[in-house]
């Protein structure tokens, strides 16, 4: 599935955050979006996940505008997992994640053997069967992620988009985590990510876009991206950018 | 509990089916004792003879003087406890019923000057109706600017509120002191002396909006999510606020214009189904049961508490609904 923004131009109320920015997400990669604070990297995932209407410019949806197509349609093709949701008050695990299939549902069909066993792998795929029955206001912070992970998995959609994921997380739950995603890429999905930590960014995804003051600054590869110049130019920290001994995989080291 | 035919599935929660019946039957109970119980005391089986097949001594009591009374008490609840839960959902705040989001503020607003100017009396509940959504139009107006977020959407109806209920001391102060004294019996609100006419205008538009209701049932089913994450399952937050917000405002404003300001019914009722279904959600039919015997008992108290003295029900639903309220707070807490 191919996943475009082509010039556009986002923000809140008077507030300008994405001006004229153009980004293409590679089929079937796992792209991470990274960038310090306030740069847009979540401004540019909601405008993608149809979650903001851009002011200008438009997201194409393999080749369509994705504000154009029906929400319900985009909903079958493209999950998003937007930053820290509000959890309702009782509801439990089970039922959060079977509000993944809300798309895939109609009046007269609210409850499909389909549904059931998207409901049931994806709570065994984020790793929270045995949690089901919980309320999801009793769980930790971790396990709470994982049940929104898991709710947007349920919607089996193509492309996942998620906004710091691993936010709240140890760092046990953090590496599954992004497992999990590169094993949701391996099943030929589309992953998009902002992430925070740049050497799980550098380690985990195929395709990184490094992002300062509302523009793209650079794309491509792991080792393309994160480098020395381009690290410091976009994080103004000085660092250093070694090859991890494990992965071959760059590591970005804050100079001291 | 899936129920499935065929291809089509429905998902029914065991605990809001058996919470929505045991009302429906507490409900029934309810209109029986009210329609048995008076300055003249008819035992239930005579009131159930009485509805049912006529031809008992009681027909006059029960068919004619008291039952008109009890629908009306229970089609006001019914009407009150769905537009509480509606405006309730989408605003997801317990606080925003009509009574505190300025609807009812509004209709009373607009009574009191039909009532102190001299208006013909068939003219006040269409004026009432007509304040009362004006004020909601006001609320919505001013929580559209942000997309009707939900905590915008509640300020702006408080602020409304308070600015209509200034309104009516205004013209209350203004007006003969015989004019403001019919005005104040509306505005506390009361089933006394009305009957089959004001629940046919109140049923009229539950009928009608009925189509709208399914539509309602289904779309809040998400409504309890934050709205990101219901775009993101292809959800549009703010056409469905809007859609809901509007018929929960038009079902509250239609029975506020007919039984004038019964106050509590829509912010309690909703809450009462919501705690004992376990729900996240005001349940809709649950919460149009509860508002109905919520009406009909506190009349039935506002008939007989300091009989022949008659409280306006409006007194009642709030002495009865709020500390059940509390009850089911604090019962929760343990």
């Amino acid at each position: 599935m191919r996943l475009e923004g082509r010039d556009l131009v986002a923000g809140y109320e008077e507030r300008t955050v994405l001006d004229g920015l153009s980004v293409a997400v590679p089929p079937g990669r796992f792209t991470v979006i990274i960038g310090p604070n306030a740069c847009g990297k979540s401004t540019l995932l909601r405008t993608l996940g149809r979650l903001l209407k851009p002011r200008g410019g438009s997201v194409l949806l393999d080749g369509a505008v994705l504000h154009d197509l029906p929400p319900r349609e985009v909903a079958q093709r493209l999950g998003v997992l937007p930053q820290a949701p509000l959890v309702p008050e009782g509801v439990t695990v089970a039922d959060l994640v079977a509000r993944g299939r809300q798309p895939h549902q109609r009046w007269w069909q609210q409850w499909s053997p389909g549904d059931q066993a998207a409901v049931a792998a994806a709570l065994a795929d984020a790793d929270i069967a045995e949690l089901a029955a919980r309320p999801v206001e009793e769980l930790s912070g971790g396990q709470r992620q994982r049940v929104w992970i898991a709710m947007a998995l349920a919607q089996q959609t193509e492309a996942l988009l998620l906004d710091e994921p691993t936010t709240y997380l140890d760092l046990a739950h953090q590496v599954e985590v992004l497992r999990l995603l590169e094993r949701l890429r391996d099943g030929g999905r589309t992953v998009v990510a902002v992430l925070h930590e740049l050497n799980q960014a550098a380690r985990h995804a195929d395709h990184v876009i490094a992002m300062k003051d509302g523009r793209v600054v650079a794309t491509g590869a792991p080792h393309e991206v994160v480098t020395e110049q381009l690290m410091t130019d976009v994080f103004g920290l000085a660092c250093a950018v070694v090859t991890c001994p494990l992965t071959g995989a760059p590591l970005v080291i804050p100079r001291p | 509990m899936i129920i499935r035919v065929g291809p089509a599935s429905f998902v029914l929660h065991r605990r809001t089916l058996l919470v929505t019946i045991g009302l429906a039957a507490l409900l029934v109970a309810a209109v029986v004792v009210a329609a048995g119980i008076g300055t003249r005391t008819v035992p239930p089986l005579e009131v159930v003879r009485a509805l049912l097949t006529g031809g008992t001594e009681h027909d006059v009591i029960v068919r004619e003087l008291r039952f008109p009374r009890v629908v009306l008490g229970v089609v006001c609840g019914v009407a009150f406890g769905l537009g509480g839960a509606l405006i309730q959902s989408v605003a997801r705040n317990p606080l925003s019923s009509p009574d505190v989001i300025g609807v009812t503020q509004g209709a009373g607003l607009a009574a009191t000057i039909a009532l102190t100017s001299g208006l013909a009396y068939e003219l006040v509940a269409p004026s009432a109706l007509a304040g009362g959504l004006l004020a909601a139009v006001a609320v919505f107006a001013f929580g559209a600017r942000s997309g009707f977020a939900a905590h915008r959407f509640v300020l702006a109806g408080v602020a409304v509120a308070f600015a209509l209920r200034a309104g009516i001391e205004v013209v209350m102060s203004s007006a003969e002191s015989i004019d403001a004294l019919r005005a104040q019996i509306w505005l506390i609100g009361s089933l006394n002396g009305r009957g089959y006419e004001e629940a046919g205008a109140i049923g009229l538009v539950l009928l009608l909006a009925l189509p709208a209701l399914l539509w309602a049932a289904r779309a809040l089913r998400t409504s309890a999510l934050d709205d990101d994450t219901a775009r993101a399952l292809g959800v549009r937050p703010a056409a469905r606020r809007l859609g809901a917000g509007a018929l929960g405002v038009v079902l509250a404003a239609a029975a506020t214009a007919q039984v004038g300001a019964v106050d509590f019914v829509a912010l309690v009722a909703p809450q009462v189904a919501r705690r004992l279904t376990g729900a996240e959600r005001p349940p809709l039919v649950a919460s149009a049961l509860a508002g109905a015997v919520l009406v009909v008992l506190a009349d039935l108290a506002a008939r007989m508490l300091l009989a022949p003295t008659q409280l306006p029900v409006g007194v009642l639903t709030a002495g009865i609904g709020g500390p059940y309220l509390v009850y089911l707070l604090i019962r929760r807490r343990r």
